[in-house]
């Protein structure tokens, strides 16, 4: 008995066989949008501290607290830089402030991301920064604050935000 | 029809068919996605070169919704306006308890608790925190919150999630990615 036969076939009628794949793959597009939404869902870790924890030690670098205060159409950063030697037991600080004005009636978070990253190139080893929102801020220019705070993931700025 | 196996000059087969002699003729003419009766016999129906870019199509199509699509579905309020904050996080969730804050009421995991005009302005919400309290497991919870809610209603229930004794808060947006 031989598997293979020496002569050549008729060459086969490939229509049937695209069609059924074309079948599936229709079958399996109404599967997926049926079981599926266009939303996408992103979630932003926000740690708690538990009763009774001590705060953070200082940080050790040159910036030493980085705090982003939010209004619902303007911004500011404030940030305290160390005047002395960092590594002395008491360390002088500077309070700077860079304002973000309102741009056509909302936050202007292009001027943000240049502020924050004004922050970061100063000492990058600061990790945290505060978001103090005011009562009326909404809460997409919460999660959009954080986000430019945050940076993008694979340069981030301040990873570490806490919202007061 | 006749073919020969030109190395060998062996004949392979003398098969004539139909389906052969009118894909042949297929070459010769104008290319058309549905070949019709006037062609010949055999060659009613599809043409394998218009199928060929549907399968591409097809492929294409089912690999922006694997991209693009999620199965984690946002749960929504019974009733009223609900949107949620766009964020550029891609952290995928991690499940907990599912408090829903829009801009009516407050929802612990489907069910409503109360609504902010019966809520009191300051202070902790009590109906969340009794509902909290005697939740359990509740080391994580994920707050899913309609863009417009201000924020002295947001800490709120941050705060009072926090008293409750939920270590682990995870607030949700709609990623900006996505359709």
């Amino acid at each position: 008995m031989r598997l293979f036969r020496d002569e050549a076939l008729e060459e086969a009628d490939v229509r049937p066989t695209l069609l059924g794949v074309v079948t599936l793959l229709f079958l399996l597009l109404f599967f997926l949008m049926s079981t599926t939404s266009g939303q996408r869902l992103g979630v932003v870790d926000l740690r708690l501290a538990a009763p009774g924890q001590a705060p953070p030690l200082p940080h050790s670098g040159l910036v030493k607290a980085v705090r982003v205060a939010l209004a619902p159409t303007h911004a500011a950063v404030e940030f305290e830089v160390a005047t002395t030697d960092i590594s002395a037991a008491s360390t002088a600080r500077e309070l700077r402030r860079i304002e973000i004005p309102a741009h056509q009636g909302a936050l202007d978070l292009a001027a943000l991301t240049t502020a924050i990253d004004t922050v970061h190139r100063i000492d990058p080893s600061q990790t945290q920064a505060e978001i103090l929102p005011e009562a009326e801020v909404a809460t997409a220019t919460v999660l959009a604050a954080v986000d430019v705070v945050r940076g993008p993931a694979d340069a981030p700025f301040f990873p570490k935000v806490s919202l007061r | 029809m006749s073919v020969t196996d030109e190395p060998t000059g062996r004949r392979a087969a003398t098969v004539p068919t139909a389906a052969g002699s009118g894909a042949r003729r297929a070459h010769g003419r104008r290319r058309r996605l549905f070949s019709g009766g006037s062609a010949g016999a055999g060659t009613v129906g599809l043409d394998v070169g218009a199928l060929a870019p549907m399968v591409d199509m097809m492929t294409l199509l089912l690999v922006f919704l694997l991209r693009t699509y999620s199965t984690d579905l946002a749960p929504a309020p019974p009733s009223g306006p609900f949107e949620l904050a766009g964020t550029a996080s891609e952290d995928a969730r991690k499940g907990g308890i599912e408090i829903l804050v829009s801009a009516e009421a407050i929802y612990v995991n489907g069910q409503r608790l109360a609504a902010w005009q019966y809520v009191g302005d300051e202070g902790r919400i009590e109906p969340l925190y009794d509902m909290l309290l005697q939740a359990r497991p509740k080391a994580r919870a994920e707050v899913h919150a309609d863009a417009t809610v201000p924020w002295r209603r947001l800490s709120r229930v941050l705060a009072t999630a926090q008293a409750a004794g939920v270590q682990q808060i995870g607030l949700v947006g709609a990623h900006a990615g996505a359709m």
